[in-house]
C-alpha cells in the first residue's frame, strides 16, 4: 500500500473513533443525570481506575500500556467535563 | 493552573488533589508521567487561593497561569488605554506628558510663579498638595482647601491642569471642584476603602505604587478602582524601598516596561520622590522617558532652599528648563513626542 492508501485507512479509523467517543459520551450524559438525582459526586476515582485498568488489560499492542493509560486519562478528563456540564444544567432546571 | 505532583506521589494523594480541583470548579487534565504526574486545571469558576492546593499532600508545585487581576491586564485592552483629560491632554498616547509643581502649595504668589514657569517650559499639568501627610505632626500640614483653590486659579491662568492628592474618601466631592486628576499617594495604595470610593469618581485617578508594593499589588489596587467603573487610571512608579540608602528610594525603572507588558494602563514616573535629591532627579527622569514612561511627575520650586516641604528634591527653574530640553532629544529617539 502507498502512503495515501494508509492515510485513507487512518481517516476511516478516525471517523469511527469520533463516532465511538460520542457514543461513549451519550452514556456519560445519562450517568451525569442519574448521579445528579442520586446526589453522587462527579469525580469517582475508583470507577476511573476500573476504566483505566480495563483499557490496559484489553491492550494487545503495539501501543505500550502506559500510552493506553494516557490516552484514556484524556478521555476521562473530557468525560468529567461533559458530565459537569450536564450536572450543572440539570441543577439549574431544578 | 498547573499542579505538579511529587515524584512517587501516591495514587490516593493524586486523587485527592483531583477531587479538590473538581469541587473548586476546574476541569482537570491528568497527565501521568514516568515519575511525575502533572494536573492541568482549566477554567475558573470563582476566585481561588493556589496555596489551598499547594499545601495538599503529594503536591510539589503549583503554577498559576492566569493573573489575579482582569480589568487591569493587558489582555483586557490590548491596544492600550489613553486617559483623555481637558485641554486635549492625553496620557498614554504618543506624547510624554509632564506634570510639575511644588510639593505643597505655600502661597498665592508661590504657586503663580511656579505655574507660569513650568507652563512656559512645556508642562501640561500643575501638581501640588493642599493636604500634606507629614511624618511629624508638627511639620507644615499644607494650606488645605485654600491651597487647592490657589492651585486651580494659577493653573487656569496658564492653561494647566491640576493634579493633587486625595487623602480620604470624604474629601472626594470637595476635591472634584478643584482638580482634574485625583492622586492616590504611595501610602494609600492599599487603602481599599479609598480605592473603592474612587471607582465611582467621575475623574481620572493617578495611583502611586506603594513603597513596598509589588507590581502585582499595584495592579490589584488599580483593579479595585476599575471594578467600580472608573477605567481612567494612571499608574505611577515612585520608587520602592530597597537596601540602598544613598537615595531615599530606588526608582524601579524596569517596572515601566514590565507594566507596559502586563497592563494596558498608562504608567508615569516620579523621580523626585524616588531619589529625594534634586541632583539625581534629571538623570532618573531621562531614564524613565527612555524606558517608555507615558509621563513624569516632577517637583519644581521657585526657592527650593526655603521650601516648606521636600525642598531637597525640588528642582530649580533652570534645572527644570534644562531637563525639558534634554527630554525633547530623548523622547523622539524612543518614538515619542513632548511639548
Amino acid at each position: 500500500m502507498t502512503i495515501d492508501d494508509w492515510r485513507r485507512k487512518i481517516d476511516e479509523i478516525d471517523r469511527r473513533l469520533v463516532e465511538l467517543l460520542n457514543e461513549r459520551s451519550h452514556c456519560v450524559v445519562e450517568i451525569g443525570r442519574i448521579k445528579n438525582i442520586a446526589g453522587e459526586p462527579l469525580y469517582q476515582p475508583s470507577r476511573e481506575n476500573q476504566v483505566l485498568d480495563a483499557a490496559v488489560r484489553a491492550n494487545p499492542g503495539p501501543l505500550p500500556d502506559a500510552a493506553i493509560r494516557r490516552v484514556f486519562e484524556r478521555i476521562l478528563d473530557e468525560a468529567r467535563s461533559v458530565e459537569r456540564t450536564v450536572m450543572s444544567d440539570e441543577h439549574g432546571k431544578k | 493552573m498547573v499542579v505538579v505532583m511529587q515524584a512517587g506521589a501516591q495514587e490516593a494523594q493524586i486523587q485527592h488533589v483531583i477531587d479538590r480541583l473538581v469541587s473548586m470548579g476546574f476541569d482537570v487534565h491528568r497527565s501521568t508521567g514516568a515519575s511525575h504526574t502533572v494536573l492541568g486545571a482549566v477554567g475558573l469558576g470563582r476566585d481561588f487561593d493556589p496555596r489551598d492546593i499547594e499545601l495538599l499532600d503529594g503536591v510539589r508545585q503549583v503554577v498559576r497561569i492566569t493573573q489575579p487581576y482582569k480589568l487591569a491586564s493587558r489582555a483586557f485592552r490590548p491596544e492600550g488605554t489613553i486617559v483623555e483629560l481637558p485641554r486635549g491632554v492625553r496620557i498614554g498616547g504618543a506624547e510624554v506628558v509632564i506634570a510639575a509643581g511644588p510639593c505643597s502649595v505655600e502661597s498665592a504668589e508661590q504657586i503663580e510663579l511656579i505655574a507660569a514657569r513650568v507652563a512656559a517650559a512645556g508642562a501640561k499639568i500643575l501638581r501640588g498638595g493642599g493636604f500634606k501627610p507629614r511624618s511629624s505632626p508638627y511639620s507644615f500640614q499644607g494650606l488645605g482647601e485654600e491651597g487647592l483653590r490657589l492651585m486651580r486659579e494659577a493653573a487656569d491662568r496658564h492653561g494647566l491642569l491640576v493634579c493633587s492628592e486625595v487623602m480620604d474618601a470624604s474629601q472626594i466631592p470637595m476635591m472634584l471642584s478643584y482638580v482634574d486628576i485625583l492622586q492616590v499617594g504611595a501610602r494609600n495604595m492599599q487603602n481599599y476603602f479609598l480605592l473603592r470610593a474612587l471607582g465611582g469618581a467621575p475623574k481620572p485617578v493617578l495611583l502611586k505604587r506603594g513603597l513596598s508594593a509589588t507590581i502585582e499589588e499595584l495592579l490589584l489596587s488599580a483593579e479595585y478602582i476599575m471594578s467600580g467603573g472608573n477605567y481612567n487610571v494612571i499608574l505611577c512608579e515612585r520608587g520602592i524601598r530597597t537596601f540602598e540608602t544613598y537615595t531615599r528610594n530606588t526608582l524601579d525603572i524596569a517596572a515601566i516596561p514590565v507594566i507596559k507588558k502586563l497592563s494596558h494602563l498608562p504608567i508615569v514616573a516620579d523621580p523626585s520622590h524616588a531619589t529625594g535629591r534634586r541632583d539625581k532627579v534629571p538623570p532618573m527622569a531621562r531614564a524613565a522617558v527612555a524606558a517608555g514612561a507615558d509621563g513624569l511627575l516632577l517637583e519644581v520650586h521657585n526657592d527650593p532652599e526655603y521650601a516648606l516641604s521636600d525642598g531637597a528634591q525640588s528642582l530649580y527653574f533652570e534645572q527644570f528648563d534644562k531637563l525639558m530640553a534634554e527630554l525633547r532629544i530623548i523622547a523622539p529617539a524612543v518614538g515619542r513626542t513632548i511639548a
